[in-house]
């Protein structure tokens, strides 16, 4: 394959900074929405003692997620042989880079203290996810940072060893990310063995879903040629780590409800959960993975454009449902004291709880969105990321 | 592009730094310490004794470690709550109610899963938060299965009438019930239990596990008292009889 040549955009227009500046506005939400929480204390979210952890946290593993499968996709090239993708591989680690920058504000802004950012410099607790989350969370910015690097450098082995330690690293972040949930052994709903592999496949279908959406928006808003069949490759890779996620949520909810203990627990997700069930059939069966499947398995609408860019947006979307039914709905739930008690107290035992998101929580979202856009509209101005033409290996003269 | 090389390494190495610092400074995790491990203590709580409409043991903790109070339900913090329960099932079952705290696990969740080692286990068994320390992650309200935390999501206004000895603290940090961990170490029982033994039903017992002769232990070793979600494996210090 030819060399891919990549340059910076010249980034002068008029339109390059409108796009930044509201770019900029949406990402300042983020911090300024935190900045509102911390001074007034977590009543101004949705955020209660009942469900101590709200929408923060689920942008939090959605970007994670994204993150994940960004450098996964990167690395196709340099390390799985893909060598159509090469033209990307910059692109998507730089996301990959944002993307987790992002889900670390997402959570130490959502802490009751982020004064005391340092605090877990100096103490760590070996048993706990956070814990040793956050020194991969931290390795993995440090090795996504490193095979950037090397991107811009000829050697094909720094490419390949950095490209082979990013895919380890971002399995075992997600991998560390699942294990979040799936090591609460109280609750029902979080606690199984499954939601660390199934989160690195939802990180997969989502990571390709965006990078479609992002490429695509990149070289048409750059004006540069993208050879449409690349897109169409990776709409059918997205369909496959999307029927892997169906795989695990049907054996993972089957699982669940066969035992009595957990007929409460996976009853309220599947049928009477009101929003939560909505979310869990609409949003993410239905509208995230078997709508998109289809258009992408589909011979004629898979090799479509404007049907893989609805897919991928409706893929996006789907995997932020799931994050959301798999962070809300457990805490939901009432803890049991006792299986064959009706408990009430003033503290709300035995109820199930309300949990809707708060305007802030909306605000913090969304500029969390922000922050990714602008870091990524302002990096393309000062380093080449972008290729000057992507186009299919066979194409190449 | 040597010099978005050199920029690139510079904040390279600052997060390289940032990954291995915790591991290096890391006095990883305690799990016990202060106290004497002498002791172990305990609760037993007689719930044959207990009123449903009797609220002496909370109003004691609210007033012991000034608990603030919030007015809506969702937000507000309890140490001790009374939880009222019927047999599920069974027509015109009988209402019976019980308090329920922090049970100071042998093996808690809480502690397990703070990253910043934040709550920890002291020596004589009381699960404690160090509130100067905890970042208020939530993740301990998560895996606790009795409930027993609460987050501080408001300001703490100082009232009249307040215990000098329990400090006001500021919104942002989780907190809980410690046993009255400073009478305790003035070797008096925890609010609770004393005003249960003088306005209430006399049904909560505190004591020293570790003695074999005092009253907790002896009630303990018979077969009556249980644990609350015993299948967890978490070996909660708080029992009962009667339930």
């Amino acid at each position: 394959m030819a060399n891919v040549r990549f340059r910076r955009i010249e980034g002068n227009s008029a339109q390059y900074y409108m796009f930044m500046a509201v770019a900029g506005a949406v990402a300042a939400m983020a911090p300024l929405s935190a900045l509102y929480m911390f001074v007034n204390g977590h009543h101004v979210t949705g955020m209660t003692n009942q469900v101590p952890w709200g929408m923060p946290i689920v942008m939090a593993i959605y970007l994670i997620g994204a993150s994940a499968g960004s450098l996964v996709l990167s690395a196709m090239s340099s390390v799985f042989g893909k060598t159509e993708y090469q033209p990307f591989a910059r692109i998507a680690a730089l996301l990959a880079i944002l993307l987790i920058v992002a889900a670390l504000m997402a959570i130490i802004m959502d802490w009751g203290r982020p004064d005391r950012i340092l605090v877990p410099f100096f103490h760590f607790q070996p048993r706990s996810m956070f814990s040793l989350n956050a020194i991969l969370y931290n390795s993995y910015m440090l090795v996504g940072f490193l095979y950037l690097l090397a991107q811009f450098k000829e050697s094909k082995f720094w490419k390949k060893a950095l490209g082979i330690a990013a895919v380890f690293i971002a399995v075992g972040v997600h991998s560390g990310t699942g294990a979040i949930f799936g090591f609460v052994f109280v609750r029902e709903l979080y606690n199984s063995p499954l939601l660390p592999p199934s989160f690195i496949a939802a990180a997969l279908s989502s990571g390709t879903a965006l990078m479609i959406l992002i490429l695509y928006a990149t070289f048409r808003a750059t004006g540069r040629l993208l050879d449409e069949k690349l897109l169409h490759g990776m709409g059918r890779l997205m369909g496959v780590f999307m029927l892997v996620v169906i795989y695990f949520l049907f054996i993972e909810n089957v699982t669940r409800g066969y035992a009595p203990k957990n007929y409460e627990a996976a009853s309220f997700l599947l049928l009477h959960g009101g929003k939560y069930t909505a979310m869990f059939w609409i949003g993410l069966v239905l509208c995230g993975l078997v709508i998109p499947s289809l258009i992408v398995f589909n011979p004629s609408t898979g090799k479509s454009t404007p049907w893989l860019l609805f897919a991928s947006a409706l893929q996006l979307a789907g995997v932020l449902f799931e994050r959301y039914i798999i962070v809300i709905p457990a805490q939901v739930m009432p803890l049991e004291l006792f299986s064959d008690k009706q408990v009430t107290s003033v503290f709300l035992d035995g109820r199930y709880a309300n949990y809707s998101i708060s305007p802030v929580e909306y605000a913090y979202s969304i500029g969390l969105f922000g922050v990714v856009i602008f870091g990524f509209g302002l990096a393309v101005k000062f380093w080449a990321m972008i290729p000057e033409e992507a186009r299919f290996p066979e194409d190449v003269k | 592009m040597s010099v978005d090389r050199r920029d690139f390494l510079k904040i390279g190495a600052v997060m390289a730094a940032g990954t291995i610092a915790p591991a290096i400074s890391g006095a990883a995790g305690q799990d016990e310490e202060g106290a004497s491990s002498k002791n172990l203590w305990g609760m037993v709580i007689d719930i044959n004794k207990c009123d449903p409409e009797c609220t002496a043991c909370y109003d004691a903790c609210r007033k012991e470690n000034n608990v603030p109070h919030f007015p809506e339900p969702e937000l507000d913090i309890h140490w001790i709550r009374k939880i009222k329960f019927k047999q599920r099932g069974v027509p015109n079952a009988e209402e019976r109610s019980m308090p329920a705290m922090c049970f100071h696990c042998e093996h808690p969740p809480c502690a397990h899963v703070c990253p910043v080692a934040a709550t920890f286990k002291r020596a004589d068994g009381i699960v404690l938060i160090d509130k100067h320390r905890c970042i208020g992650c939530r993740y301990c309200m998560v895996a606790c299965p009795y409930k027993a935390r609460s987050f501080v999501s408001k300001h703490v206004e100082h009232q009249p009438g307040e215990n000098p000895e329990s400090p006001i603290r500021m919104h942002g940090v989780v907190e809980k019930c410690d046993l009255c961990v400073h009478r305790i170490d003035q070797g008096k029982q925890p609010a609770c239990v004393e005003a249960c033994k003088k306005t209430g039903g006399g049904g909560m017992v505190f004591g020293d596990l570790n003695d074999p002769k005092s009253e907790v232990s002896g009630i303990v070793r018979s077969s009556r008292a249980t644990q609350i979600r015993a299948d967890l494996g978490l070996n909660p210090r708080v029992f009962y009889l009667g339930v």
